[in-house]
């Protein structure tokens, strides 16, 4: 009886060994492509970032002559990160999260933005039931005081960091909402949601979000509407790492930028990239541009 | 003298006290104005989304997911075990070599195990980038640290009596250990094992941090835009797999003998761990092969002394840590104490299969889809995080406690029963209390997750060391983020230490 059982732990042993040392050597690091990398916050339902970003990366693989990949990174902090460490090599960023990229990687440039990204704006929503009127001036968001609020995601530029700009700038602190502290829906789908069960008595998100919103039929007028549009400010912009000249050849960067601002609604395959992206064109940016929200987010903590 | 001891099944139903103060805040915060958002979530069930792109995406995502599950979870049983082992007193006793670098060795595991995978993640990625091995790291660390706390926690607490007998014969510390031990810790392994299985399964979430997709991000930004029937077609899928995975290990469990027919399957069992890992290796490098570009170390600014400084006095610590704290009680207590208060109410087999499927349906549905809905109907508080979180490991804990009450036997339910007793009574203290000092360990276990998952529920306002983490990793404020990753090893350890002293103190005689 043992010796068939010592037979079994033997030949075991040495199948454990073959597959130890077989996992190690899939460990080993394999070859580096020079594959392009885009990414994106996640910002849109999975399926539209797969379609938006699936395309423009064949489009910049047939005009660029190099592979392109999408990689969908599904957190805020998680594409800056990837950005700087060399992941990622162009980015779809917010304004917040880009201007975190560019401080963390030196040299790193801003490509272009869409139109509507050089005037964004957020609007400030409310449960009817809450009893909030309309805002004419900034002083106005002080009635939000006491209210129960919330904003979208941490990182978001249009759903958290301006909003608290403009409250702050009305004397309104997040400890001054009820329960001490504003809500993080975590999407600004999310927000209008909770508004409008009238969980959160308000919120703050995105314009863009909101107009289409209304326009799909997702928004009850009965029991939500806007308070308040804030004043405009930058947003969304591609940033390019620094050292893809040397890696794709001379130029490559301008090549890139010149790939991006090409796309018009002539060719069948970019009409539909631009309109995935809300865009008529995209158009060149510059870094001064972020340079107010780049002071807001130091006043509230987001940049270190 | 005798020490005032409360009744076992006593100690596994009191939890459920929290229910109390969660339900009444629950109530009186109850509102129908999400009804018409429930309707388009629940109708969405009926009318997943079956769109070619949507189907392939998740068909993809199922494959990563199920392939790095598959690789993380036989890493972190392989070295679970192996460091479980290295901690545990009786493995050092048998070499006659003092137990200090166990007990060591033992607090400085409840560090991996006091970080959030989430937090795993996003750590390891300012190191080395997005690799599919970083994500698998990230999920196996914490969960090795699991496995090997249940695994030194069984190794000390079993019989050592045959160990003994063979060590004093001279027989050499491995072969008394493993002829000793074995038959008890294997069937530990395979049960306990098989069920991290699907834990490895469900925090998939964590590929989306790294790019790889995978169903858990499909579901958090379907989640995040409120696509509904898009929501439904990865829930659908993941509830199939789980149900085919529950059933093969049941089928397993079922099957295994006992004796050498047993040993041979424990054995069986181990070989398939690694294999299916390394099968989850070349699938994973199958399914996303241009990422596994070279893994290096890049690098990242650490704090300074006056940066830590400077976040320690900026931050309300106090009030961070009693939410936490109070987030934590409340919903471990609903976790441990409500599945033995719902099997007692009617201790019938029909109801403990509905008890059973509710309990799947539970820990289905991801604790931010359960917050969302519970506070689509309710005014946001940390009632609303306690139950949502709760819930979800009742989910867990129901399915323990389950199992091991159809391996008992129940000799003594039948000899209450026959003295009379009601059906009730004798359920009690026949089937429940012999169950509770093993279902209260591992209620102890699932409160250390209970305290890293409340990392998840900063919709209900930015309270406690959970938000306060997301908002420091997500303003790379690394000061913060290192003291509040110091205040949850410090909460895990003082919880552990607790735990440990409560249960010789009641438990054992």
């Amino acid at each position: 009886m043992t010796k068939p059982l010592t037979r079994v732990r033997k030949k075991g042993a040495v199948v454990l060994l073959a597959l130890f040392c077989g996992q190690g050597a899939t460990v080993l690091p394999a070859q580096a492509q020079s594959i392009l990398r885009i990414g994106a916050i996640p910002d849109q339902n999975p399926e539209r970032l797969n379609r938006r970003y699936g395309q423009l990366a064949t489009e910049l693989s047939d005009q660029l002559k190099v592979p392109v990949r999408y990689v969908p990174v599904s957190n805020y902090p998680a594409a800056v990160s990837a950005f700087r460490t060399g992941s990622l090599d162009l980015v779809w960023f917010g304004g917040l999260t880009g201007i975190q990229a560019r401080l963390q990687t030196p040299g790193a440039q801003v490509l272009a933005q869409r139109a509507i990204d050089a005037n964004f704006n957020s609007v400030f929503i409310a449960n009817t039931s809450a009893g909030l009127q309309p805002i004419s001036s900034i002083d106005g968001l002080k009635a939000l005081n006491g209210k129960r609020f919330t904003f979208g995601s941490e990182s978001s530029t249009s759903g958290r960091l301006m909003p608290q700009h403009f409250l702050a700038q009305a004397g309104v602190t997040p400890k001054q909402f009820a329960g001490g502290q504003a809500g993080f829906s975590g999407s600004h789908d999310a927000t209008i949601a909770l508004v409008q069960s009238g969980s959160y008595q308000a919120g703050a998100l995105s314009e863009p979000v909101w107009n289409v919103a209304v326009k799909n039929g997702k928004v009850d007028p009965n029991k939500v509407k806007v308070i308040w549009k804030t004043p405009s400010f930058g947003n969304y912009h591609w940033v390019v790492r620094p050292n893809l000249d040397q890696r794709f050849g001379k130029g490559f960067t301008t090549k890139l930028q010149k790939a991006i601002l090409g796309l018009a609604p002539t060719n069948e395959r970019q009409k539909n990239i631009l309109e995935l992206f809300a865009a008529q064109r995209f158009v060149p940016a510059q870094e001064s541009q972020y340079q107010p929200i780049e002071e807001v987010g130091r006043q509230l903590g987001k940049i270190r | 003298m005798n020490r005032l001891k409360p009744a076992a099944p006593l100690l596994t139903l009191l939890p459920a006290m929290a229910l109390v103060p969660v339900l009444i805040v629950t109530w009186t915060g109850l509102h129908g104005g999400g009804l018409s958002i429930w309707q388009q979530f629940l109708l969405g069930a009926l009318h997943p989304s079956l769109e070619p792109d949507l189907l392939q995406a998740v068909w993809h995502g199922l494959g990563v997911t199920m392939a790095t599950a598959l690789l993380s979870w036989s890493l972190s049983l392989l070295f679970g075990v192996l460091l479980g082992s290295a901690c545990a007193d009786v493995v050092w006793r048998s070499w006659s070599l003092p137990t200090w670098p166990a007990t060591g060795l033992r607090r400085g595991l409840a560090i991996p195990r006091a970080v959030h995978e989430l937090v795993w993640g996003l750590l390891l990625l300012q190191v080395f980038g997005l690799h599919p091995y970083v994500a698998v790291a990230a999920i196996a660390i914490p969960y090795s640290a699991l496995v090997a706390r249940i695994w030194r926690d069984h190794l000390d607490s079993a019989d050592h009596r045959p160990l003994d007998a063979l060590i004093s014969a001279g027989v050499h510390p491995v072969s008394a250990l493993m002829t000793a031990l074995n038959p008890g810790m294997g069937t530990v392994l395979m049960s306990y094992g098989g069920y991290r299985l699907e834990c490895a399964l469900r925090s998939a979430t964590l590929l989306g941090v790294f790019g790889l997709g995978g169903l858990g991000t499909e579901l958090q930004l379907t989640l995040q835009s409120l696509q509904f029937r898009e929501l439904w077609t990865g829930l659908w899928v993941l509830a199939a797999v789980m149900l085919i995975l529950e059933q093969l290990l049941r089928f397993w469990r079922e099957r295994s003998g006992v004796g050498v027919h047993g040993q041979r399957r424990i054995l069986l069992f181990g070989t398939l761990a690694i294999v299916l890992g390394v099968i989850g290796t070349f699938w994973l490098r199958h399914i996303v092969p241009d990422q596994f570009s070279g893994l290096s170390w890049i690098g990242m600014e650490v704090p300074s002394w006056t940066q830590l400084n400077a976040a320690a006095t900026e931050l309300p610590w106090l009030r961070m840590i009693l939410e936490t704290l109070g987030l934590t009680v409340l919903a471990a207590g609903i976790a441990i104490g409500l599945p033995p208060l719902a099997l007692l109410l009617w201790p019938s087999p029909r109801w403990h299969r509905c008890c059973s499927m509710f309990w799947a349906c539970m820990r289905w549905i991801p604790p931010p889809l359960m917050v969302l809905l519970l506070l689509l109907s309710n005014r946001p508080s940390l009632a609303i995080g306690a139950l949502a979180i709760g819930l979800h490991n009742s989910g867990v804990m129901g399915r323990l406690l389950l199992e091991g009450l159809q391996q008992q036997s129940d000799l003594r339910q039948e000899a209450l029963r026959a003295m009379g007793s009601s059906e009730r009574i004798s359920w009690l203290y026949g089937l429940l209390s012999p169950q509770s000092p093993s279902y209260l360990a591992y209620g102890a276990y699932r409160s250390d997750v209970i305290l890293r998952e409340t990392v998840v529920v900063g919709v209900i306002g930015g309270s406690g060391l959970g938000w306060q983490l997301l908002e420091s990793l997500s303003s790379f404020h690394w000061a913060a983020v290192v003291l509040v990753l110091c205040c949850y090893c410090a909460l895990t350890i003082s919880g552990e230490s607790l735990s440990d002293r409560c249960r010789s103190l009641w438990l054992q005689s």
